[in-house]
């Protein structure tokens, strides 16, 4: 009988586990370790955030789901893996400190005999002084309880707007290596959703900060699409969008310091700017969750599993190379870990081997360079991927080849929001084939057939189904394994 | 507060503006119904084509 433990319960690890309790004979046991309680689907933050919809909408408790899967759940926090053991077992293990208040604070080593690391984001508000919303002055919607403040916050302008004041509002990244652009251009249109429905656009100035090179890059190099006979592109489209909706745009900006009401950034010039803001929602940037890794002898063999970022060190070929060098067959297949065959990296856990996006710097020499987003549609494929090796290994046998899903063979579909409303609303919906661009295979990098991108409330009505799906099928009711990741 | 005249706006003067025609294209009941319609089409041929873990 196999014991498998599954770090984190986000969109990744969650599918994991979920498949895999379906998928495994009685037995064998799976078990869950993550500090949070609930399960959030975060694309729906954006609503929290302009108040459309309350936390209650968004996160569910895990513990009564995990009970009727027989899925073991620990409300603990992931410090150190032993991949090959300690002194007492060789068998691989994990250190966990528990998060619930019946519990906190304790400490557990639990054995696996397959690993799972979908330990997602650390939110590093911290790199970027006076960032986020704990001691800083900007708000977030990375979390569900983070949305809550930006909505108060919002509310609070909307209400000054209201009485004739002029505002300044800033939505972007809050530092030049951020991923989840995406995020940040859902949340400006439906700020600007918002404010037009309360009558006060005109007196508002909405600014969407980035450190994109250019708009409709994404943090995947943008896209080009084939439309009326022609190609185009997705930062003509995008463009399009900020124009008609006189969303202002400031772009290839790394935040460095924000103090109450203004926000300092380099741009790729060299040039450092100030402006004044009433309201910011500023994302951090991302790194890996810190875990350490340890040899049986207690050797610290944490720079073997994990890059500097902290993110674990996959099947992907790291070696440094010029940005034309780069090639979508870098990027991994299996997502095992680096030296060991019953550990996985998937998610936002696993070491990108390069950006989607071209880098840059600034003549100051300053990095902003997007990130590669590895969420939503990605996250979940890469998750049921990993539990589909696993449950072969278990049952055809050690030497079962691995399941693969690499992102440059992956499609994803981006729905950003523009708007909520069932009549009014709007979305940027959008898909890709693949999300690594190939550019051996596809002379734009992408198959010109499946990426596509088109605005309109069809796209809102996507975006409100995908939300009430992926919640139906995270707490595993009836037909949930029929929903694709 | 006070603007900060220095910010690098971006130059959207070029960027294509949608006619009329196209925004109530855009919020036209049944022509949205198409797209949504269409829209998840193409999902799903792409979740045939490259989720299947394979």
């Amino acid at each position: 009988m196999a014991d498998v433990v599954v770090l984190g319960a986000g969109v990744a690890g969650h599918t994991a586990a979920l498949h895999l309790k379906r998928m495994l004979p009685k037995g064998h046991t799976v078990t869950v370790v993550s500090p949070n309680s609930q399960w959030n689907w975060i694309p729906s933050n954006i609503w929290v955030g302009v108040g459309k919809m309350s936390k209650a909408d968004v996160v569910f408790p895990l513990a009564p789901v995990y009970a009727k899967k027989r899925i073991d759940f620990r409300q603990a926090k992931a410090v150190a893996i032993h991949p090959r053991g300690d002194a007492d077992d060789p068998r691989g293990a994990v250190d966990i400190v528990h998060t619930s208040p019946e519990r906190d604070g304790q400490q557990e080593r639990i054995r696996y005999d397959f690993l799972i690391n979908a330990t997602g984001p650390q939110l590093k508000f911290a790199m970027t002084e006076g960032l986020g919303p704990h001691g800083g002055h900007t708000v977030s919607v990375c979390t569900a309880d983070h949305a809550i403040a930006a909505a108060e916050a919002l509310r609070g302008v909307i209400a000054e707007l209201k009485v004739g004041e002029r505002r300044t509002l800033i939505v972007g990244m809050g530092h030049g290596t951020c991923t989840c652009e995406g995020a940040a251009f859902e949340y400006v249109f439906n700020v600007d959703h918002e404010l037009r429905e309360a009558g006060v656009r005109d007196r508002a100035r909405l600014i969407y900060l980035t450190n994109e090179r250019e708009l409709g890059d994404f943090g995947v190099g943008g896209m080009t699409f084939a439309d009326m006979g022609f190609e185009t592109s997705s930062e003509l489209w995008t463009g399009s969008l900020f124009r008609e909706r006189e969303v202002e745009a400031i772009l290839g900006a790394h935040v460095f310091k924000v103090e109450p009401g203004v926000v300092h950034y380099e741009t790729l010039d060299g040039e450092k700017h100030s402006l004044a803001f009433d309201f910011a929602m500023l994302l951090p940037p991302f790194g890996g969750v810190p875990l350490s890794a340890y040899a049986p002898d207690g050797a610290d063999i944490t720079s073997e599993l994990f890059a500097p970022s902290g993110f674990m060190k996959v099947d992907a070929d790291y070696t440094p190379k010029p940005f034309a060098e780069w090639k979508a067959s870098d990027w991994p297949k299996t997502y095992l870990a680096q030296g060991y065959d019953n550990i996985w990296a998937v998610g936002i856990a696993f070491a990108p081997p390069h950006q989607i996006s071209q880098p840059h710097k600034s003549a100051n020499g300053t990095v902003i360079a997007p990130s590669p987003p590895r969420t939503g549609m990605p996250s979940g494929v890469m998750g049921k991927t990993a539990a589909l090796s696993i449950v072969d290994r278990i049952k055809k046998g050690p030497n079962a080849a691995p399941h693969e899903a690499s992102m440059a063979h992956m499609g994803a579909a981006c729905v950003a929001s523009a708007g909520s409303n069932l009549r009014t609303g709007s979305a940027a919906a959008m898909t890709m084939m693949p999300v690594v661009p190939d550019f051996e295979r596809y002379p734009t990098g992408r198959d010109l057939k499946d990426t596509r991108g088109e605005l309109g409330l069809a796209g809102h009505w996507v975006k409100l189904m995908l939300h009430y799906l992926f919640i139906h099928k995270a707490k595993g009711r009836l037909g949930w394994q029929f929903i694709p990741e | 507060m006070s603007e900060n005249a220095s910010a690098p706006i971006a130059d959207l003067s070029k960027a294509p503006l949608p006619t009329q025609a196209m925004l109530r294209k855009r919020r036209s009941i049944p022509i949205q119904i198409t797209r949504f319609a269409v829209f998840n089409a193409r999902i799903m041929r792409m979740v045939l084509k490259g989720h299947s873990g394979h």
